[in-house]
């Protein structure tokens, strides 16, 4: 039986941790499935006490959080400025500051204003060992010190706790568009995604859904009012889509893939790969793909062996599959490990000696 | 220009003639530099008040090379101090007495353009201006764009993690790196990130970038390019004062614009861009060079409402610049802005502060302020949309105790930016310079997460020592048992 620790403040937890033992960390429990099974643990640290935004500056743009704070209130407080972070992963009355940042979490915005990793720019984390580290800081440009924000996304808190973040803000825009087109092939998505930016056209969101062998392309113009008509208008032009009468729906669609189940992964290649992409996701999975980025989920289920074809097809071409939820057993959550993996278990060994901060979830066991 | 003004001291520490030898076997003859004399060409970089000599220079041209020599100093026991152009602002490729300095002038071929996924695949010593010149044909554009561009290597910018005027929009060099090559302390090479984005593991990239050097030489780096923008407005707008400049500035950005730039500079630094390239700038207290970029109906929407917030701030006059070639020179003004102070004063000390965008209007009376008690003039020259700001203390070295006086300034100017939440470099880097404050912005427990991470790279710290940690630190649990290499004891290598 594990004892679980509620920590109301920073301090609190930094008392915490270096008596835990091995410990899980848990914020909104929305990726709890992510990589590597969870070893055994002492405790189970929730985040849900450290729910102070500690500073909130709309003149500066810059919002500093506490883990526990869900993207949701995050989202309100700022909005009522007129703000936003541009970060939209699904589930944010339930994903969590801390959650989002360890897991690396983003939505079809990344495609404008990049991931996690690039609107950060403040982290604390808390050590194994108790101590309280920041890195980076309140202001947008700053390359005073090691980039630690950025060490801390995507590293599932085991190099130490996530116990706040700070990002930068963007503007909520004026307007906003989602145009569609449905029915492509994987080829046409590409050539779709390509001539956007030939044209100069500059979506904050494209999104590709398969439900059943055929594509459903979502491309979104967000900004002043003039700007999103003179892009919807040219899209259609070049690309035969429409304006969605019911845009909602579609990005409700895509919802549904990202929190699908019960198997969920997620996979990466360059852009141009997509059609190899598709050919090795089996039909029984939903995808919604991000065709600027190169990078996609499907969900649903599928034989671990029909996995293993995807990944090694995936990896053939420099990419990656990683599950995200309803690992089958005996398959390798993460795959093999990149060439730069001993420098990831040194940074490991450096902060988290006894493997203590959710172990054995990372890649590699660490 | 800044001059070096107390001749160096400082005398080279030589490296073993058989090292030499074996390094002039690893790079060639013409590529390994040993002679006192053409060593001095390399003893300080942008920050030219730091200097030391280096042991011996090496210019390998592949990184194999890059691996022999890593191997060969590691194995005599010397310190490596990687370089690109050495227009580094901060002292970060200032040598250390007796290093191997590695400079990758030498490793400039662009090794591949992806224009369909947007990437591309360069060595270190590519020139940054040459990556946008390389790709302007097939209208793509490599976004960081630090004034120094058209000198100012690759490398050198994923080193410090440059920035630019329109990083406001498009990020940071960190923002614009996908993979690099590099060649670890040990001579492992070790390929981070690639094209493909989210490799599976930690983001060392995040961390390497703006790592100054202390972590790995890198030898390959994988680009992000962008697309050209449809459009792109410009406009200067004059102002009584800083103060209605910076009130502009806040509300242009309250009103929902993201400018892909938009700088600011005061009387005294426009006073010495008109004197070094001839602009026909007014005489006044303020001004703003603004560039909006995107889709053109958007641009066009973006750009007026700036200029007509603008005039409600006071602005005196709101030009837009009637053909490219007027926008070209009204920026190269901007750019220019360092090496036009020289103009108007012998010396000057250039600071790097950042601040949160809603002090500017504060911290510049608080450097006016400095400015009067130290009796030196101060120009200013920011980023100000994110609050990055380029006070430039004027002095004359031939007068006594000037220089001293200049850099204490620069200090205090630091600090004020500490005290009001922001940082002491937004894109020149710690480097040697600003070593020593470091300790004030960041606790001991912060450097030492930091450390855990260079520790992870380098264990024997030998990338670069003395580089932005404020102190030496060490890779064991405890401190207390760090035994500095022999050239380190030695390594005083002051100011001036």
């Amino acid at each position: 039986m594990s004892a679980v620790l509620e920590p109301r403040t920073i301090e609190e937890a930094a008392a915490m941790l270096p008596s835990a033992g091995r410990v899980q960390f848990v914020g909104g429990a929305t990726e709890l499935e992510l990589g590597a099974p969870l070893g055994p643990v002492d405790s189970v640290l929730r985040t849900s006490g450290l729910s102070r935004i500690v500073e909130y500056n709309p003149s500066d743009m810059i919002v500093v959080a506490e883990a526990g704070v869900t993207m949701a209130r995050l989202q309100a407080t700022v909005r009522a400025e007129g703000q936003t972070l541009a970060l939209d992963p699904p589930m944010p009355d339930r994903a969590t500051v801390g959650g989002v940042v360890a897991t690396g979490a983003f939505g079809p915005r990344r495609a404008r204003y990049g991931g996690v990793r690039d609107l950060i720019i403040g982290v604390t984390i808390v050590r194994a060992d108790g101590a309280v580290s920041k890195g980076g800081g309140k202001v947008v440009k700053n390359v005073a010190g090691f980039d630690l924000p950025k060490v801390a996304c995507g590293s599932l808190g085991t190099l130490g706790l996530v116990a706040s973040a700070t990002f930068r803000l963007h503007p909520v825009p004026e307007a906003s568009a989602t145009m569609v087109v449905r029915g492509l092939g994987p080829e046409r998505v590409v050539q779709v995604a390509v001539g956007l930016r030939d044209a100069q056209l500059e979506p904050t969101s494209v999104c590709a859904l398969r439900d059943d062998g055929k594509y459903d392309l979502g491309i979104r113009f967000e900004g002043f009012a003039a700007g999103v008509e003179q892009q919807a208008r040219k899209a259609a032009e070049l690309f035969g889509c429409y304006r969605a009468g019911d845009a909602e729906a579609f990005w409700k669609r895509h919802d549904e893939v990202r929190t699908g189940g019960p198997l969920r992964v997620k996979v990466a290649a360059l852009p141009t790969d997509f059609a190899r992409i598709d050919a090795a996701l089996p039909q029984s999975l939903r995808v919604a793909f991000y065709p600027t980025l190169g990078l996609g989920f499907a969900a649903g289920t599928a034989f671990p062996s029909e996995l293993a074809t995807a990944r090694a097809s995936l990896r053939e071409a420099g990419g990656s599959l990683v599950v995200q939820a309803g690992l089958p057993p005996g398959f390798d959550a993460w795959g093999p490990v990149p060439q730069s993996f001993p420098l990831m278990e040194r940074l490991k060994r450096n902060f988290d000696p006894e493997r203590r901060l959710n172990p054995g979830r990372f890649l590699g066991g660490l | 220009m800044v001059v070096c003004s107390i001749p160096m001291e400082l005398e080279r520490i030589p490296v073993a003639e058989e090292v030499v030898r074996q390094l002039r076997a690893a790079v060639g003859e013409r590529n390994c530099i040993s002679d006192p004399e053409q060593l001095r060409t390399y003893e300080c970089d942008g920050l030219t008040s730091f200097r030391a000599p280096p042991g011996v220079v090496v210019v390998p041209g592949s990184t194999e090379e890059v691996v022999k020599v890593v191997r060969i100093a590691r194995a005599a026991g010397l310190p490596i101090v990687p370089r690109g152009s050495g227009t580094g602002l901060s002292g970060g490729a200032m040598p250390i007495p007796g290093c191997v300095l590695v400079s990758l002038a030498r490793m400039r071929r662009i090794v591949a353009i992806d224009l369909k996924n947007g990437t591309m695949r360069v060595e270190p010593g590519v020139i940054n201006l040459d990556v946008s010149k390389r790709l302007a044909p097939d209208g793509y554009y490599y976004a960081p764009d630090p004034s120094s561009q058209s000198v100012c290597t690759i490398g050198g910018n994923v080193a410090e993690n440059s920035g630019g005027a329109h990083c406001l929009k498009y990020g940071f060099t960190v923002n614009h790196v996908l993979g690099a090559r590099c060649v670890l302390a040990d001579g492992t090479v070790v390929d981070i990130g690639g094209p493909v984005l989210d490799g599976p593991g930690y983001d060392l990239l995040g961390v390497l970038v703006g790592s100054e050097g202390t972590l790995c030489i890198v030898t390959e780096v994988t680009l992000r390019i962008l697309r050209k923008p449809e459009a792109t407005r410009t406009f200067f707008a004059t102002f009584p004062s800083t103060d209605e400049a910076g009130n502009a500035v806040s509300r242009i950005i309250a009103a929902g614009i993201v400018p892909a730039a938009i700088e600011m500079m005061d009387r005294l630094a426009i006073v010495a861009i008109k004197a070094a390239t001839g602009v026909d700038w007014p005489d006044v207290g303020g001004a703003l060079l603004m560039d909006a970029d995107g889709c053109a109906a958007e641009v066009e929407h973006v750009a007026s409402r700036a200029a007509q917030i603008a005039k409600e701030c006071g602005a005196l006059q709101v030009r837009l610049p009637k053909d490219e070639a007027e926008r070209q020179t009204m920026w190269k003004g901007r750019k220019s802005a360092f090496a036009a102070v020289g103009r108007i004063s012998p010396n000057y000390v250039v600071q790097d502060g950042v601040i949160p965008r809603s002090e500017i209007a504060k911290v510049l009376r608080e450097i006016e302020a400095l400015s009067k008690s130290s009796g030196l003039r101060i120009a200013n020259v920011f980023h100000a949309g994110d609050g990055n700001l380029h006070p430039l203390v004027l002095y004359d070295e031939k007068v006594p105790g000037q220089e001293a006086l200049a850099e204490q300034t620069g200090g205090e100017i630091l600090r004020v930016c500490i005290r009001v939440g922001g940082s002491i470099t937004g894109e020149h880097g710690v480097g040697a310079d600003k070593a020593p404050y470091m300790g004030e912005l960041f606790s001991e427990s912060d450097l030492d997460s930091m450390a855990k991470v260079r520790c992870a790279f380098d264990p024997d710290a030998v990338m670069n020592p003395g580089k932005v940690f404020p102190t030496p630190r060490l890779c064991g649990d405890k401190p207390g048992k760090y035994v500095p290499h022999p050239t380190e004891t030695r390594d005083e290598a002051g100011r001036g």
